[in-house]
């Protein structure tokens, strides 16, 4: 506390900047792509990590961070989120709205919004973002959730009042649910089961092979040939990329991977609770999975009566060792919130931490694994000469219980974690992002 | 067995519709087998009975060599009469709407011509239990929005007869009652849904409210049975409050859907607060609460062996052992299908049961005797007696086994048709040319 006060009166020389040059040094570095530097010292630049090692200069004039007892780790990264996507409002109509007459099949491209993009929907402004920054999440991937093909997701920054400033990737992937709307009498369209979706699914992309093939042959030689129609669906679906698939037991992961491999794209499961006891094929097949650390857990406030089958006991039970039994086999896993508070996700990871996964494993699932998952790992991810300075400063390890978050760094901006995450720190006012909560105002 | 040959009998009465039927193996249920005996009838009633009857030179004789004859069994779940086919409107007179409609009656309902009665009787099912409405709105998939309690009054009926007024054996034979239950998930349809969940505490407030309209709605039948015990002045009256009367009498019970354990302690403890009578329909997984239906001395029909197990992990003979475990609990039970188009199956559904630990013996007893005597006609069916009425069925075998061949059918003394309208179907497509 004293030291930091001590650092008030060095950047403000330095009032104009927008980033100071920072060097953090004699700290404990877990780089997470190397090895871990016990005393070493990293100096971050114009956004950017400029040198890490134990032997490096300081440069004149930088903002210098007394490392000692503190632990320095790249920033970590949600796998799979909303934040920053800010749900519309509810509104009652006043008028009921002509109803869309029910989709009758794959040609009326039933719930797809391939086309839309989380990176044009992110807004500054989500108060999730500030939670998720407190808890040391310097980036989320963040996907358009709704429907069969839901959009494509951006991988976002969480620092900035400029959503473009924000956006490191996009698209990162084609979000996609693969369960039947269900539904009765008018409302039903199609797909409405589970098998529909499927050939759904099948067949958009069957259309989207010959999309690109009669497109390419009218753009070689259009003269004397019937224009192809523009589909935004296609579209949208090709530009991302990735898919990512859900998948949660044993039997859900097998049939989707029997799926995606009949797809021609590259492809991420999420879900995958049932890891545990998949981790053999999920290596064989050399799929990589965003793990849910939203665990399964008996609903409050149930019948008390209510008998619970052994298989939702078993899978309740074991569901949290699938990081362990994952990272033993070499599978590349990251973890994602899937709707949890930032403080919850991490009480999930921690949870699978207890159970059998190391305590750096835990952090490269937060962070150089969910990069290159998502094929940024050249940007983000670890704490490496080159990548974007999204660190996050700890005093002991990172997800213990008793740990305090000290400094959160996000394209070399400081940010003070809000006073019930760690004690009140006074920024130096050049180096603080948009509203830092700062010492002045306690 | 061995008195049984001794005995020596005369038949001084020779009426319009009586008959001796010889030479069958007789099990009466209530005593030992006879081996080939006989049986006079006359009016409708089993008049005699013995290894060796003399009969008037006059009286009809129909011979039964090699025959045997048990007591018709009874079916003590259906909707005999009151529905026809469940998708066709028009043939349904079942589940009348409204919270307390203890003055509604099954047997007024009944329909004598129904193609279910004869289908049923052919495989040795003489008598039914009818009731008002059907369980799956009584009991099973609660929780679609405000639901009829009392349903009505059932009837025990003769498989056979002109009108409602002579098959009926019991014309109330237990009110119905849909026992407010705490519902924690709601009705889901198709095949494998399942309902989502609701909140504990929710359901349970649900059920508490409920619970405490039952309360008030007896309150009100005591109050109103008083007032006309007294002969109040300005006494009326009234119906619905009327019908109550039996049932507060302990005259009638009340019929009480119960799967579960739960709801099964529930209705007993409701039953001892308001001293009455209960029997327990459709029990299915009655868990430790065997213990407490065993102490109060209820009576229970069974769920369908043959039907499903609760829930995944009990074990696949759940309902097939259940039975079984009623017995060696000593609690008094019987067999129902909960259902019309499949009530001709009731002797297989004990079959099963048999197979896995009920005695023979019990699971006869169960569908003939034991279920007469839970629902108090034990003076009229349920046993070849003296002085029963003439209900029985006479085939080539033990009536559980599926070969078994029923040869004759008796009720009331009259030998009832075979002809069903599968027999009906099978010789016009048969007389095809």
């Amino acid at each position: 506390m004293i030291k930091s006060l001590a650092f008030l009166c060095l950047p403000l020389l330095a009032v104009a900047q927008k980033q100071t040059t920072v060097a953090i040094r004699n700290a404990k570095i877990v780089t997470i792509s190397g090895p871990v530097l016990y005393k070493g010292t990293v100096i971050l630049k114009d956004g950017l990590i400029e040198a890490v090692g134990e032997n490096v200069r300081i440069p004149a004039g930088a903002w210098i961070i007394e490392g000692d007892g503190l632990t320095v780790y790249p920033g970590l990264i949600d796998g799979l989120s909303t934040v920053g996507i800010i749900p519309p409002p509810v509104i009652t109509p006043t008028t009921t709205a002509p109803a869309t007459p029910p989709a009758r099949g794959p040609e009326d491209r039933p719930r797809t919004t391939s086309w839309e993009r989380a990176a044009d929907k992110v807004r500054a402004n989500d108060p999730r973002i500030d939670s998720a920054r407190n808890a040391g999440f310097t980036s989320v991937v963040t996907f358009p959730t709704a429907g069969i093909f839901a959009g494509q997701g951006a991988v976002v920054n969480m620092a900035g009042d400029n959503p473009s400033k924000m956006i490191v990737e996009s698209p990162a992937g084609q979000y996609m649910t693969l369960a039947g709307a269900g539904g009765q009498g008018a409302a039903r369209g199609f797909p409405s089961s589970g098998m529909g979706v499927y050939a759904y699914v099948r067949q958009i992309f069957i259309d989207l092979d010959y999309y690109e093939k009669t497109k390419a042959a009218y753009q070689a030689n259009p003269a004397g040939k019937q224009r192809p129609a523009y589909d935004r669906a296609l579209e949208g679906l090709k530009e991302s990329g990735r898919l990512l698939l859900p998948a949660g037991s044993k039997v859900e992961m097998e049939r989707v991977i029997r799926l995606a491999s009949e797809l021609n794209m590259p492809f991420v499961l999420y879900g995958a609770q049932e890891g545990y006891r998949t981790s053999e094929q999920l290596k064989q097949g050399k799929v990589s999975v965003l793990v849910s650390a939203k665990w399964p857990a008996k609903i409050p406030n149930g019948d008390p009566d209510a008998e619970e089958s052994l298989r939702t006991l078993e899978v309740r039970e074991n569901a949290p060792s699938t990081p362990a039994a994952l990272a033993k086999d070499g599978v590349k896993f990251a973890f994602y919130s899937d709707g949890q508070t930032p403080v919850e996700f991490i009480k999930g990871v921690r949870l699978a931490v207890e159970r059998g996964l190391s305590h750096d494993d835990a952090v490269k699932a937060l962070s150089l694994s969910t990069a290159e998952i998502f094929g940024i790992a050249n940007r983000l991810g670890s704490v490496e000469k080159g990548k974007i300075a999204n660190l996050v400063i700890s005093k002991g390890d990172l997800l213990a219980e008793k740990s305090t978050i000290q400094y959160v760094f996000i394209d070399g901006i400081h940010f003070v974690p809000s006073p019930d995450a760690a004690p009140a720190t006074v920024a130096p006012p050049g180096a603080t992002g948009r509203r830092p909560r700062t010492g002045d105002q306690k | 067995m061995k008195i049984a040959k001794f005995l020596l009998f005369t038949v001084p009465l020779v009426a319009q519709d009586s008959f001796i039927l010889r030479n069958v193996t007789i099990h009466p249920v209530t005593s030992a087998d006879i081996v080939g005996g006989s049986i006079v009838v006359a009016n409708g009633k089993i008049v005699e009975l013995g290894a060796k009857v003399t009969a008037s030179k006059s009286i009809k004789v129909i011979d039964g060599r090699g025959l045997h004859v048990y007591p018709g069994m009874i079916n003590c779940a259906t909707q005999m009469g009151l529905s026809e086919v469940t998708s066709v409107r028009e043939s349904n007179d079942t589940n009348e709407i409204g919270e307390f409609l203890p003055q509604v009656r099954a047997v007024v309902a009944v329909n004598p011509d129904s193609e279910h009665i004869p289908v049923t009787r052919v495989n040795g099912i003489t008598s039914s239990l009818v009731l008002p409405a059907s369980l799956s709105e009584t009991g099973r998939g609660a929780g679609t929005g405000p639901q009829s309690i009392l349903r009505g009054q059932s009837a025990m009926i003769h498989l056979d007869g002109w009108n409602w007024e002579d098959m009926a054996i019991s014309r109330n034979a237990g009110v119905l009652m849909r026992f407010p239950a705490i519902v924690t998930r709601r009705a889901a349809f198709g095949e494998g849904a399942i309902g989502t969940p609701i909140p504990y505490n929710e359901a349970k407030k649900t059920y508490e409210t409920e619970l405490k309209k039952v309360e008030e709605f007896f309150d009100s039948a005591k109050h109103y049975q008083a007032a006309k015990m007294a002969k109040a002045a300005g006494f009326k009256l009234n119906v619905q409050l009327d019908a109550m009367i039996p049932v507060l009498e302990g005259k009638v019970p009340l019929l009480i859907a119960a799967q579960k354990e739960r709801t099964i302690r529930d209705a007993i403890a409701f039953a001892k607060k308001q001293n009455v009578k209960i029997i327990l329909l459709d029990v299915t997984k009655p868990g430790k609460a065997l213990d407490v239906i065993k102490q109060n001395n209820i009576p229970v029909v069974v769920g369908k062996p043959t039907s499903l197990p609760e829930d995944e992990d009990d074990p696949y003979d759940a309902s097939y052992s259940l039975p079984g475990q009623l017995y060696k609990a000593g609690i008094k039970f019987a067999f129902g299908t909960y259902d019309n188009q499949f009530a001709r199956n009731l002797p297989y559904e004990a079959a099963f049961a048999v197979a896995y630990g009920l005695p023979y013996e019990e699971a006869l007893k169960a569908l003939t005797i034991g279920a007469a005597e839970i629902f108090g006609v034990s003076n009229e069916i349920g046993s070849i007696e003296k002085g029963k009425s003439a209900d029985f069925v006479v085939t080539d075998g033990d009536p559980l086994e599926v070969r078994t061949q029923v040869k004759m059918l008796f009720i009331r003394g009259k030998n009832v048709s075979l002809e069903t309208k599968q027999t009906r179907l099978y010789e016009k497509y048969m007389n095809r040319k």
